[in-house]
């Protein structure tokens, strides 16, 4: 038969080749070679990447029937496996909670697993068996809706290097002592915690993402961190800290980063770091930035305003501006103090390359008006201005464009961009 | 050492590598392209060959010209720092179109010239051709001969067992099956010809097993009758599964004692639970089916050698449902790991015994 159709042009590549392409396949189908010819009978069952999605068992509308084939589906590769897993995957949203996700990690503890990722359905939360601390060779760990508890005799996961938490339960001072325990942790992602006031010393770190409901943010021991994402949601107790809060947050937060590219910042982080600012504490230099994308800034507090300021006119190598407004703020009946934007300071500093700069749920407000106006006239590179106002308040569109033409412009390559949604 | 070398060259001209594939032909390349392969850049560095035609770099065995000719064309684009990425994507993607054969040729001379995001390249791209088709369309793309038995594909994915004396014990399987053949064939009086056969293997299989576990030896009656209609089993058993429980009757029993090894355990639990459980096997896409009749059957078997056989198979199906929750019990205890022999006894039953349970 061989001859008829010509050599086997696969079947002898090195296992390293197979396996490449084994790993790309679905997992499915990378089992299913095993019928293929007498040859690939158990290539499948050394690879060493195994990720079981949503498509890895037959659809059915019964979650329950799911979950069954899941199980089985799993436990099975597992079994009949050979050889060191190296990464292991589960994100399928029909599997919950189950016994034999224990068995699995206990497996996985034994056979040198080196990536982790744990996405199970909504659901009860799995509880993290403690098999899953002993699995010293772990440099990635993704965890989704568990119940995450060291014991504490953990000395931490020495050779992590990427940590992703995403609605885990676990106590602050739990994930503190693990964030200082795992000492080449460079990229750290905690997402849906509640009142956390977190403390980060990781001295690899270089990049952060935080999404949650946080009282205070201290970044004690960060001074690789290169990129940040900050998304701080507010409840009536964080409000109410707020208001307590005497230090400089911006220097708290900002102080000890100097290598930073980049700043993300969402929701409340502009008014988290505005609290207590103010403009006579001499501005770090931040080198290295090139992007600053801060979302829901509110362009009624002058304060929030200041905190935009300072972190342009800290970062002589900004590239990349990107402030999007709120579209919920109440109609404000004070006038606006406009004598700030009259500093020298300011007008001494330029901008010497910016060249995009994207402004979006513009209201229509003069302090937009005049960030507008500071930036058009002290960009020399600028290349794109672009606008995208609020739907709603076309007059205040109008007053705005006519404010725009107006504006002197530092860069002769400079595009206004208006888009009309 | 290699600056050296190289001062040679007229200043004004282009370096050059001088390359030397296994038919014999030798090119050069351009320097900056052919570095641009880890294997040709240690081998320059390393040896500071390559400066001159006859000191050319020997290129591994699976880099034939043509292949060659496509490497030196991805180094040569993707040697130019300026290209941004799109541009490189771009470029890859039409790249890989070529036909099958070249792709499996061009990733394993990738590979030989170390060359990694090459092979990456080639290898998604043949893990794209063989993503969502049936095995059989794999088979015709690839030329994979189809030697796997029905029963191989349907069996379930069993422990590769390493152990030297099962691999002797399927050998032994083997050649057992084929004098059945061939005595079927001649239509021979079997019972004649069984004391024979036995005891040769037997001796063996006493020299293998060595101490006695303690292990009942069962005669079946009928075994020669279980030994012609497994006949039609072609496949070399790599373990002692349930299919061919009735001609592993006498050959297995004396062997369990001396296999205390977890593998070989979980290999027959394996295929057992299979089988037990054909019904609920949704994840895998095999299709298993209780019935060896429709596939590959030997046609010189007789209907009612088949029926029987298919009921003797059932029958261990069902028992080895039924056993099933108290070998889980038995064995998730840690207890003495004796093989789980499966034989008949003499009334055609089948049934299953640990070291329990001897009957």
């Amino acid at each position: 038969m061989d001859d008829a159709m010509g050599p086997d042009l696969i079947s002898d590549l090195p296992q390293s080749i197979i396996e490449s392409i084994l790993v790309q396949l679905p997992i499915r189908d990378a089992v299913r070679t095993s019928i293929l010819s007498s040859k690939w009978r158990y290539k499948w069952a050394s690879i060493t990447r195994l990720v079981f999605d949503d498509k890895c068992v037959p659809f059915s509308n019964d979650r329950e029937v799911v979950e069954k084939s899941v199980v089985k589906f799993i436990t099975r590769v597992l079994f009949l496996r050979q050889g060191p897993i190296h990464k292991f995957q589960i994100t399928n949203s029909k599997l919950q909670s189950c016994p034999e996700i224990d068995q699995w990690i206990l497996f996985l503890s034994r056979n040198d697993i080196k990536e982790l990722v744990m996405e199970l359905g909504e659901g009860e939360f799995f509880r993290i068996p403690s098999s899953l601390f002993n699995c010293g060779k772990l440099t990635r760990l993704d965890l989704s809706r568990c119940e995450f508890d060291p014991p504490h005799s953990f000395k931490g996961f020495v050779c992590l290097r990427s940590l992703n938490l995403h609605q885990v339960l676990i106590s602050p001072d739990a994930i503190e002592s693990l964030i200082s325990r795992c000492p080449l942790l460079e990229s750290l992602s905690l997402s849906y915690f509640d009142n956390l006031a977190l403390t980060i010393c990781a001295p690899n770190l270089k990049y952060l993402y935080l999404e949650g409901e946080f009282k205070d943010i201290c970044l004690e021991d960060t001074p690789l961190l290169v990129e940040i994402t900050i998304a701080m949601y507010m409840t009536d107790d964080i409000a109410e800290h707020f208001e307590q809060i005497s230090n400089c947050n911006f220097v708290k937060f900002l102080g000890g980063v100097p290598n930073l590219e980049k700043l993300v910042g969402l929701i409340y982080f502009t008014k988290y770091l505005s609290i207590g600012i103010d403009f006579v504490h001499p501005p770090m230099m931040y080198n290295n930035l090139e992007t600053i994308e801060l979302y829901q800034v509110n362009f009624e507090d002058m304060v929030e305003i200041l905190v935009i300021l300072r972190l342009i006119t800290s970062s002589p190598n900004l590239k990349e501006l990107q402030i999007s407004g709120s579209s919920n703020i109440p109609v404000s009946v004070d006038t606006p103090d406009l004598d700030f934007w009259e500093k020298e300071c300011l007008s001494d500093s330029t901008l010497n390359k910016l060249k995009t700069v994207k402004l979006s749920e513009m209201g229509g407000w003069l302090h937009e008006i005049e960030i507008i106006k500071y930036l058009l006239g002290h960009s020399p590179v600028l290349e794109t201005l672009s606008i995208i106002p609020c739907v709603f308040d076309v007059e205040n569109n109008l007053k705005m464009l006519i404010e725009l033409v107006k504006c002197q412009r530092a860069s002769t390559r400079a595009e206004v961009i208006f888009t009309r949604q | 050492m290699f600056d050296a070398a190289m001062a040679v060259v007229k200043p004004e001209m282009k370096s050059y590598i001088w390359l030397q594939t296994v038919d014999g032909s030798i090119q050069q390349v351009e320097e900056e392209v052919a570095m641009f392969c880890p294997m040709i850049c240690q081998e320059v560095l390393q040896t500071g060959l390559g400066s001159s035609k006859t000191y050319a770099i020997s290129l591994p065995q699976r880099v034939n010209p043509a292949m060659l000719g496509l490497i030196l064309d991805y180094c040569r684009f993707h040697q130019v720092p300026g290209h941004s990425n799109k541009e490189r994507k771009t470029f890859d993607e039409k790249f890989i179109r070529m036909d099958t054969k070249k792709l499996c040729e061009l990733t394993s001379a990738a590979d030989s010239l170390q060359l990694k995001p090459l092979v990456d390249l080639t290898s998604r791209a043949l893990a794209r051709i063989i993503e969502g088709k049936t095995p059989e369309e794999i088979r015709e793309t690839f030329h994979l001969p189809d030697d796997l038995t029905e029963e191989e594909k349907l069996e379930p994915l069993r422990n590769i067992t390493d152990d030297p004396r099962i691999r002797l014990l399927n050998r032994l399987y083997a050649r057992k099956r084929k004098e059945l053949k061939e005595r079927k064939k001649l239509k021979d009086v079997e019972v004649e010809e069984e004391p024979k056969d036995e005891r040769s293997v037997e001796d063996l299989l006493s020299f293998i097993n060595g101490a006695d576990g303690g292990m009942s030896y069962i005669k079946g009656t009928r075994a020669n009758k279980n030994k012609k209609k497994n006949r039609r089993r072609k496949d070399h058993a790599k373990d002692i599964s349930s299919e061919n429980t009735n001609e592993n009757d006498k050959e297995l029993n004396p062997l369990p004692s001396a296999y205390h090894d977890v593998n070989f355990d979980n290999a027959l639990e394996a295929s057992a639970s299979k089988h037990s459980r054909t019904q609920n096997l949704p994840a895998i896409n095999f299709s298993p089916k209780f019935e060896f009749i429709d596939g590959d059957v030997d046609d010189d078997l007789d209907p009612a050698m088949k029926e029987e056989l298919d009921r003797e198979v059932e029958d261990f199906a069902r028992r080895l449902n039924s056993d099933w929750p108290e070998r889980m019990q038995i064995l998730s205890l840690g207890q003495d790991r004796r093989l789980v022999p499966i034989s008949m006894n003499s009334n055609g039953s089948t049934h299953l015994y640990t070291g329990f349970d001897q009957r």
